[in-house]
């Protein structure tokens, strides 16, 4: 390994509510693969967001090449040679790949026109450095993702980028391309470039990375060298200390199937996914961000079709669902991101309230006041929703009284089943408190809970079972007193699998 | 009217208070204004705008917009003094007709914006140009001529009160009842606010954003109704400006480009200040394209605004 080309030193940075990075410290020398690993919301993203310029940090400093540097703007650190290579492309399809490699930087001639010559010349050596010899001719949007992605690639190049950043490249290709990508970046790092290699997936960074950083909460675990430390060891750095969070006795309700998948299929989201709940239980559904999750609620409620496979609710066959039959059948769900699919923010409290039921408490279409605000009314009680008036605009109320509305709103339908997706993300402890003790008392009243969510202890603390989801499948299923935080990541991360090698218990 | 009503809705008590300034400021400067004939001549302008501006505050509360309505108006009065062409026994018969008209424009135009996912601006300025080749084509000029009993539509008086107006004020307050009480306004206020949050709540948004697109179109073809009674004949042009001038009302009266936020009562107040003042220009003798112009600033930095306000 050779000099120091980027030291990070002390960075912080919040974000309203949280503290997404608190003092951390991350260097990189020449001809290293430097992995950043860490869970969903650890901070990875928004510390290489603040080295790539999308984000200022709030405190810290930025050496590179041993200069104190501070970026204004993405452009500053491109400039610099920091470039990233985001899991979504920055690709105009309709361009080849040559006007790509150098959009907005075309070598021009002395009139200032588009040199075209040099630029095919140059993006030709660019792409031979990568040893591919693609079609500088071809539309991008006619590629293949691992194609598109040696272009991102070499665009990377052209800026003669000195540290190039990788935000979960192994999200998108898989298996052979997946190998291709790594023969380029080690011909990279042999090159002399830093490559900070951001994975979720532990296999990768054992196959690829020299050292690697672990970040937790925000905070920095430690860096160490790859070849210093085992699977299982890293793990446990990720999952690190626990939160000591105390959680509601279990309650035992009524137990009976109400709800059987199988075989589901959706692209590579979902393959081949089959289990069942049970009234009066919470299913806790445990998996990394891209696992696969989300896929499965919206798939269970109707929002997204299912390509193959089958859904029964109570045993029934149905077909062609839809969130108004979910509805119909008894479903609630409390989406993962409140405000795209959660509440309608500029409307009331009463009027989020009560919109999956408007067409219970209606008679010729007119809308019963006296019938919905005592429904409202007895929503805030119950639910301890803090809002001045039932006619607040919901926008208005903190994350934790927000996440009430959505919980109360399905309540008030009176599901056979609640999907909630991440229903503590963002809110504060005390309402978090609260809402573990609704989740309780649905179950006890025979209501069936799935549970996703990203936070181990919780999964643990509250689920009567824990299935765990890796790449669109079911990686293995946990009882509670079973399971450990380092057994469900080693499933998540795809280290072991439940039938294969078997999990430590 | 308590103060939390007041605060709660300070930008249409506002635009109110703009109305009422404006009135007595015309009404200061020009003896003419508040005279009854004037006042009288205001207010069936009003029926005619407000008629068309009601149907596109449905379409800009669900994030959608309609530019038919003008030449929806325009075919409407083709047809009806066309159709009717001075015997009274027709008028039932066509007044059917060309409101089941409208409701089947409304209805392709809110089917081809669910269905194909084109903007309702492109959708509705397609239909714009489809509407106003079947009118030209059925009438190249004025054509045409209304019934005897088809004038009280315009020009009867039920006791001290104009007949027109009388049924402006009904279709109002049922509209804002719709609006505020009925799950059909509760829909279009969700489905302007977020879609994806009123599909997930099992709203039939497909469904009501048809539903709303018809009821546009129903509101233009009242609103052509009312003008060939008030012309007595059919005009293939007559609702040229009425795509323009059918929005500016809903903006100006605080409903949101971003959908979801606003109302009848808003609506209201706008046309009543733009009818005002197109009043006021012609007193004062000004060319009314003055009024074009601000019309247009009005709508593009409205839109503007909104925009930010998204960000």
């Amino acid at each position: 390994m050779g000099e120091t080309i980027l030291e990070m030193k002390e960075i912080s940075k919040a974000f309203p509510g949280v503290q997404a990075l608190d003092r951390v410290n991350l260097d990189c020398q020449r001809g290293e693969v430097h992995a950043l690993a860490g869970e969903n919301g650890a901070g990875k993203s928004t510390l290489v967001k603040i080295l790539a310029g999308a984000y200022r940090p709030d405190e810290g400093e930025i050496n590179l090449q041993g200069q104190e540097t501070t970026f204004h703007s993405p452009k500053d650190a491109q400039m610099a040679g920091v470039t990233i290579i985001y899991q979504e492309f920055n690709l105009i399809p309709d361009l080849n790949v040559a006007e790509n490699i150098f959009l907005g930087r075309e070598p021009r001639n002395r009139f200032g026109i588009v040199d075209v010559k040099t630029l095919y010349r140059r993006s030709k050596e660019v792409l031979a450095e990568l040893g591919s010899d693609m079609d500088l001719f071809r539309k991008v949007k006619t590629l293949s993702v691992a194609q598109q992605q040696t272009v991102e690639i070499a665009k990377a190049l052209a800026l003669d980028a000195d540290i190039i950043i990788m935000d979960e490249p192994s999200s998108v290709v898989s298996g052979k391309e997946l190998e291709g990508l790594f023969r380029i970046i080690l011909s990279l790092r042999d090159s002399g470039k830093a490559i900070i290699y951001i994975s979720h997936r532990i296999d990768e960074i054992f196959q690829i990375a020299d050292r690697v950083t672990v970040l937790k909460d925000g905070q920095l675990v430690d860096t160490v060298k790859t070849e210093d430390v085992d699977k299982q060891g890293l793990i446990s750095m990720m999952v690190g200390r626990t939160f000591a969070e105390t959680f509601p006795p279990r309650e035992q309700g009524e137990k009976r199937e109400i709800l059987r998948l199988e075989g589901v299929c959706r692209g590579r989201k979902l393959r081949d996914i089959s289990l069942g709940v049970r009234s009066g239980e919470i299913l806790g559904i445990a998996g990394l961000g891209g696992s696969g999750r989300t896929e499965l609620a919206r798939a269970i409620f109707g929002a997204d079709r299912i390509e193959k496979g089958t859904i029964h609710f109570d045993g029934e066959k149905v077909k062609n669902l839809t969130p108004r039959t979910a509805i119909a059948r008894g479903v609630g769900f409390v989406t993962e991101d409140r405000k795209q699919e959660g509440i309608i923010h500029n409307q009331s409290v009463k009027f989020n309230l009560t919109l999956a039921i408007i067409d219970k408490i209606q008679r010729w279409t007119l809308i019963q006041n006296q019938k919905e605000k005592a429904i409202c009314d007895k929503s805030v009680a119950q639910f301890n929703i803090a809002t001045p008036t039932l006619e607040q605009e919901v926008q208005y109320l903190s994350g934790g009284n927000q996440q009430k509305v959505i919980l109360a709103k399905w309540v008030n339908a009176n599901p056979k089943l609640v999907i909630m997706d991440e229903p503590t993300r963002g809110i504060d402890v005390g309402a978090k408190a609260e809402i573990y003790n609704l989740m309780r008392r649905l179950v006890k009243q025979g209501t069936g809970i799935i549970m996703i969510s990203s936070e181990l202890p919780e999964v643990i603390g509250m689920s009567d079972r824990i299935v765990v989801m890796h790449d669109g499948e079911i990686a293995g299923e946990l009882s509670p007193s079973e399971a450990t935080e380092e057994g469900i990541l080693a499933l998540a991360a795809g280290v072991v699998r439940q039938n294969g090698e078997g999990v430590d218990s | 009217m308590n103060f939390g009503y007041i605060r709660q809705h300070w930008e249409t008590v506002f635009v109110y208070f703009i109305l009422f300034a404006l009135i007595v400021l015309v009404g200061a400067t020009n003896h003419l204004f508040l005279s009854s004939r004037n006042i009288q001549m205001v207010l069936l302008a009003a029926v005619a705008l407000g008629l068309a501006s009601f149907g596109q505050t449905f379409a800009i509360l669900s994030e959608g917009i309609d530019l038919s309505v003008g030449s929806v108006i325009s075919l409407t009065t083709c047809l009806t003094a066309g159709l009717i062409n001075g015997r009274d026994q027709m008028v039932i018969p066509v007044v059917a007709l060309v409101i089941g008209l409208a409701l089947l424009i409304g209805f392709a135009n809110g089917f081809l914006i669910v269905k194909t996912g084109v903007s309702p601006l492109i959708v509705t300025l397609g239909m714009m140009s489809i509407v106003q080749g079947a009118a030209l084509i059925y009438a190249i000029g004025p054509i045409g001529e209304i019934s005897p009993a088809y004038y009280f539509l315009a020009w009867g008086k039920v006791g001290p009160f104009s007949f027109p107006v009388l049924l402006f004020g009904i279709v109002t307050v049922i509209l804002i009842y719709v609006l505020k009480r009925t799950t059909f306004g509760r829909y279009v206020y969700a489905l302007g606010g977020n879609e994806e949050v009123a599909r997930l709540s099992g709203i039939h948004t497909g469904r009501i954003r048809i539903y709303v697109y018809m009821l546009c179109s129903l509101m233009a073809a009242l609103s052509g109704l009312f003008l060939t009674s008030r012309m007595g004949m059919g005009e293939p042009v007559v609702g040229e400006h009425f795509m323009f001038e059918s929005i500016v009302p809903v903006l100006v009266g605080g409903t949101s480009f971003l959908g979801g936020v606003g109302g009848i009562v808003g609506t209201l107040a706008g046309v009543l200040i733009l009818t005002v003042l197109q009043n006021a220009v012609n007193l004062f003798g000004i060319s009314t394209y003055w009024l074009w112009i601000v019309e247009g600033g009005i709508i593009v930095s409205a839109a503007a605004f909104y925009l930010k306000e998204k960000i």
